[in-house]
C-alpha cells in the first residue's frame, strides 16, 4: 500500500512505523505556504488551523501518489476527533474516491473497529516481528526526543550561529536510515557526540533564561506552523522546553494505564487546580504544565493555540489569573492562517526582553545599561 | 436568598426546570432579562477576545446577575448523554467565569451536570452541593426536583407540538401552557428550517430575531426543538460515529430530518463566529444539503450589531426559495 500520514513534529518517526510494517511510504512534504493555501481553500472556514494544515498535507501527499492515509481520531469533546471524517468528506467531494482514509480512534471507544484497522495496517507482518519492531520504534522515539532536548539546551549558547540547527538536521537524516535496534544505539551515541562537540559559550546560572512552551499538540509540535518558535527563542539565547514530546505522548496515551508514568497524573492534578474536570484537548495539561514549569524554576511560558481552539480558549480565559497567582509571565499566541511572522517575532522579542529584565530584577538599571550599549554601538558605527 | 439565572446559553432550554426547582427550595429567582447592549459590552470587555459571542454574552449576564442577586447560577455542563459531551467551553464555564469576572468569587453556584443518560438533568444528585452550601436536606432537594421535572416535561411537550423555544418559554412564564398552541403559524407559502443552538437563535442580540424577521416575510418556521430527540438521532445512524456534542448532534439530526421533509423548502444554519462544533456541523449539513438538493445557507453572527447584512441575506434567500417553488408549481400546472 502507498501509505502517507499527517506531518507533525519529527515525521521520520511515522515514516519508520510504516517502513517497519513493510509498506511503501509516501513521505508527506514538510508543510509550506502552499500546503496552508491548499488546506485553507478546501476546509471549513472556522475549522482550526491543524485541520486545515493536515488537509493541505493530504492533498500534497495524494499528488505524490499516496493511496492510503493513516491518522488518529481522538476522543473527548475536542474537534480533532472529527478531523478524519471531515477530511474524508472533503476528499470525496473533490473526487478522490480511490483514496482510503484509515482513522484510529481510542481503542476503548470501539474495540472492533480498532482491531480491524490494526489488521489493515499490519500488512501481514507476523505478530512477533510487529512487536519486536514496535519496541525498536518506541526506543527510537525516546532517543530522538532526548537528542532534541539536548539541542534546545545547546542552541542558545552556540558560538557559531545556526550550527546546532544544522547538526540537528544531520541527526534526523542519520536516524532516517536506521534499521535495527543495535544500529539505533550506535547512531544515538554518535549523534550525542556531535552535539557535545558544538562550541558553546559558558553562561552562569543567574543569566540563564528558561521558557516552557505549552498548548495544543499540533501547533506546539509542528515547527512549520509555529514559525519555528523554538529556534527563534533559542537564537535569542533562551533555553526551551516543550510540554509535549512524542515519547511522552506515547507513554501518556498509548501505553496501558498501569505502566504509565506518574508524572502525567501529577500534571493533570496540578491542572485541576484551575480547570476542575477534563474538558478535552490539552487544556488541563496546559494549565498543569504551566504550574509545573514554574515549580521547576522556569522564567516564562509561551502558550500556543490554534485560533478558536475550543479547549484552549478556556485556558486562555484563565491565563491572566494563573499568571498573577503563580507569578510567571505568560505569552499567549493564537495561530491561524493569517498570522504574520514579523508581528510574532516582535512579540516574542519583547517577551524575552521582559523576562531578561525581570531576571535582573531592577528594570531601571537595565534600561540605562541598554542605552549605554546603544550609545557605544553608535560610536563604533560613526568611527 | 436571591439567585440570578443568566438569561443566556442553555437558559432557553432549561429555565422552567431551574426556575421551578429554586423557587420550590425557597429562593427568590431573578432572571437577568434579555440581552441588552450594556450586557453585551460588559461581557465583551471581560471575556477573552477570541471566544465566541454566546460566551461573551453569558459573561455579561453573570456580571449583571452579580449586581442583582446574592448568587449566580453557572452550571458546569459536562454531559447529559453517554458518550456525548458539551462543548469544552461549557465544560469549563465556571472556570472561565472565575478567570474573567473577579467579583464572582464565592458567589457562583455551579453544580456539575455529568449524567450518563438523563436528558432533562433532573437527577437530584447533581444539586446535592446545595445541601452543603445552604443546609437543605436531601429530601427537600429531591421533592423540589420532582416538581421541576414535571414542569419541564410539559414544557418540552409544547415544543414537540410545534412551539419554538421562546414561545414555549412565554407560555411557561404566563402559565398558559396549551392555549398558546393555537398561535402556531402555518399559513406561510414556504417553510424554512432554522437550525442552530437555542442561545444563538433566540438571543435577540445574537440572531437579531431572525425567526421574527422570517415570520414577518410570511415564512413558516421549523426548528430543532420541535423534533423529539429519538427522531433526530435516528437520522444519524449512517454516520461512522456520533459527534461529541449533544446539541450539535440534535441540530445535525434535525437537519437531516428536515432535508427529507417535503414541506421544508430550505435550511438556514445560524451559527456564532468562531463556534467550534459548528465548523464541523456546518460542513456536514452543507454536504448533505448538496446531496439532497435543498438550498442551504449559513448566517454567521457575532457581537457586532449591524442588522443590514442579516436582512439582505434573509430576504435574498427567501426570494430565491419562492422563485424556485413557483417555477416548480407553474411547471406542474
Amino acid at each position: 500500500m502507498k501509505v502517507s500520514f499527517p506531518y507533525m513534529g519529527s515525521a521520520i518517526v511515522y515514516k519508520k512505523l510504516f517502513e517497519f510494517l513493510e509498506h511503501e511510504v509516501i513521505m508527506p512534504p514538510k508543510p509550506t505556504q502552499r500546503t496552508m493555501d491548499l488546506g485553507v481553500k478546501y476546509s471549513p472556514e472556522f475549522a482550526c488551523i491543524p485541520l486545515k494544515m493536515v488537509m493541505g498535507t493530504y492533498l500534497e501527499a495524494i499528488e505524490k501518489g499516496a493511496k492510503v492515509l493513516v491518522t488518529s481520531g481522538g476522543h473527548g469533546p475536542c474537534r480533532a476527533g472529527f478531523y478524519g471524517d471531515t477530511h474524508r468528506n472533503i476528499l470525496k467531494s473533490l473526487g478522490y474516491d480511490d483514496v482510503e482514509l484509515i482513522i484510529f480512534d481510542a481503542p476503548q471507544d470501539n474495540w472492533k473497529a480498532f482491531f480491524r484497522n490494526v489488521q489493515k495496517i499490519r500488512n501481514g507482518v507476523p505478530w512477533h516481528k510487529v512487536i519486536n519492531r514496535m519496541y525498536t520504534l518506541y526506543r527510537f522515539v525516546q532517543k530522538l526526543d532526548e537528542l532534541e532536548k539536548m539541542v534546545q539546551k545547546i542552541r542558545p549558547y552556540e558560538v557559531n550561529k545556526g550550527q546546532t540547527t544544522q547538526v540537528w538536521n544531520q541527526i534526523q537524516e542519520k536516524f532516517d536510515k536506521i534499521k535495527t535496534r543495535k544500529e539505533l544505539y550506535r547512531v544515538y551515541e554518535e549523534c550525542k557526540q556531535m552535539l557535545l562537540s558544538i562550541p558553546t559559550r559558558k553562561v552562569e546560572e543567574k543569566d540563564i533564561i528558561r521558557v516552557g512552551i505549552v498548548g495544543e499538540i499540533y501547533v506546539v509540535m509542528e515547527s512549520s506552523i509555529n514559525f519555528g518558535i523554538e529556534e527563534i527563542l533559542g537564537n535569542l539565547g533562551v533555553e526551551v522546553e516543550r510540554s509535549l514530546y512524542l515519547f511522552e505522548w506515547i507513554n501518556d496515551n498509548l501505553v496501558p494505564w498501569i505502566l504509565r508514568p506518574k508524572r502525567f497524573k501529577e500534571i493533570i492534578k496540578k491542572g485541576q487546580r484551575y480547570i476542575k474536570i477534563l474538558i478535552g484537548g490539552h487544556a488541563v495539561e496546559t494549565v498543569g504544565h504551566i504550574i509545573d514549569f514554574k515549580e521547576r524554576g522556569f522564567d516564562g511560558i509561551v502558550h500556543l493555540m490554534p485560533f478558536a481552539c475550543l479547549p484552549e480558549l478556556v485556558t486562555q480565559s484563565l491565563i491572566p489569573k494563573i499568571s498573577k497567582e503563580v507569578d510567571i509571565p505568560i505569552l499567549s499566541l493564537p495561530i491561524d492562517e493569517q498570522t504574520g511572522k514579523a508581528n510574532m517575532l516582535t512579540r516574542i522579542e519583547a517577551f524575552v526582553d521582559l523576562l531578561k529584565n525581570r531576571k535582573k530584577g531592577e528594570t531601571k538599571e537595565v534600561f540605562i545599561d541598554n542605552i549605554q550599549e546603544h550609545v557605544q554601538e553608535e560610536r563604533v558605527v560613526m568611527v | 436568598m436571591k439567585i440570578a439565572i443568566p438569561h443566556s446559553l442553555l437558559y432557553y432550554y432549561y429555565f422552567p426546570l431551574w426556575d421551578t426547582f429554586f423557587k420550590e427550595l425557597g429562593f427568590e429567582v431573578v432572571d437577568t432579562g434579555p440581552t441588552t447592549k450594556d450586557i453585551l459590552d460588559k461581557g465583551s470587555k471581560a471575556a477573552v477576545s477570541d471566544i465566541c459571542a454566546p460566551i461573551k454574552i453569558f459573561t455579561g449576564h453573570v456580571i449583571e446577575g452579580l449586581n442583582m442577586a446574592d448568587y449566580v447560577f453557572v452550571p458546569r455542563f459536562a454531559r447529559i448523554k453517554k458518550p456525548e459531551y458539551f462543548c469544552p467551553k461549557f465544560m469549563g464555564l465556571p472556570d472561565i467565569i472565575e478567570g474573567t469576572v473577579e467579583e464572582s468569587k464565592g458567589r457562583v453556584i455551579s453544580p456539575i451536570i455529568n449524567e450518563k443518560n438523563n436528558e432533562n438533568i433532573s437527577s437530584p444528585k447533581i444539586y446535592e452541593m446545595l445541601a452543603e452550601m445552604f443546609g437543605f436536606s436531601h429530601r427537600e432537594i429531591r421533592l423540589a426536583m420532582r416538581k421541576a421535572e414535571e414542569v419541564f416535561k410539559r414544557f418540552k411537550n409544547l415544543m414537540h407540538k410545534g412551539l419554538s423555544c421562546d414561545k414555549a418559554l412565554d407560555s411557561y412564564r404566563g402559565g398558559r401552557w396549551e392555549e398558546d398552541l393555537k398561535k402556531v403559524k402555518k399559513d406561510g407559502d414556504i417553510t424554512i428550517a432554522v437550525l442552530g443552538y437555542v442561545y444563538d437563535v433566540y438571543d435577540s442580540f445574537i440572531s437579531m430575531d431572525v425567526i421574527k424577521k422570517l415570520e414577518a416575510l410570511g415564512v413558516n418556521i421549523k426548528t430543532f426543538e420541535m423534533i423529539p430527540q429519538e427522531v433526530a438521532y435516528d437520522n444519524l445512524k449512517h454516520y461512522r460515529k456520533r459527534l461529541f456534542w449533544t446539541f450539535s448532534n440534535r441540530v445535525l439530526g434535525a437537519g437531516l430530518h428536515y432535508l427529507k421533509d417535503p414541506e421544508v423548502d430550505g435550511i438556514i444554519h445560524v451559527t456564532a463566529f468562531g463556534c467550534g462544533p459548528d465548523a464541523i456541523v456546518g460542513r456536514f449539513l452543507q454536504y448533505e444539503s448538496d446531496v439532497a438538493g435543498k438550498p442551504f445557507t449559513t448566517l454567521r453572527v457575532d457581537e457586532h450589531t449591524g442588522e443590514g447584512h442579516m436582512v439582505t441575506r434573509i430576504e435574498a434567500f427567501v426570494d430565491m426559495l419562492r422563485r424556485k417553488k413557483w417555477a416548480r408549481v407553474s411547471e406542474v400546472l
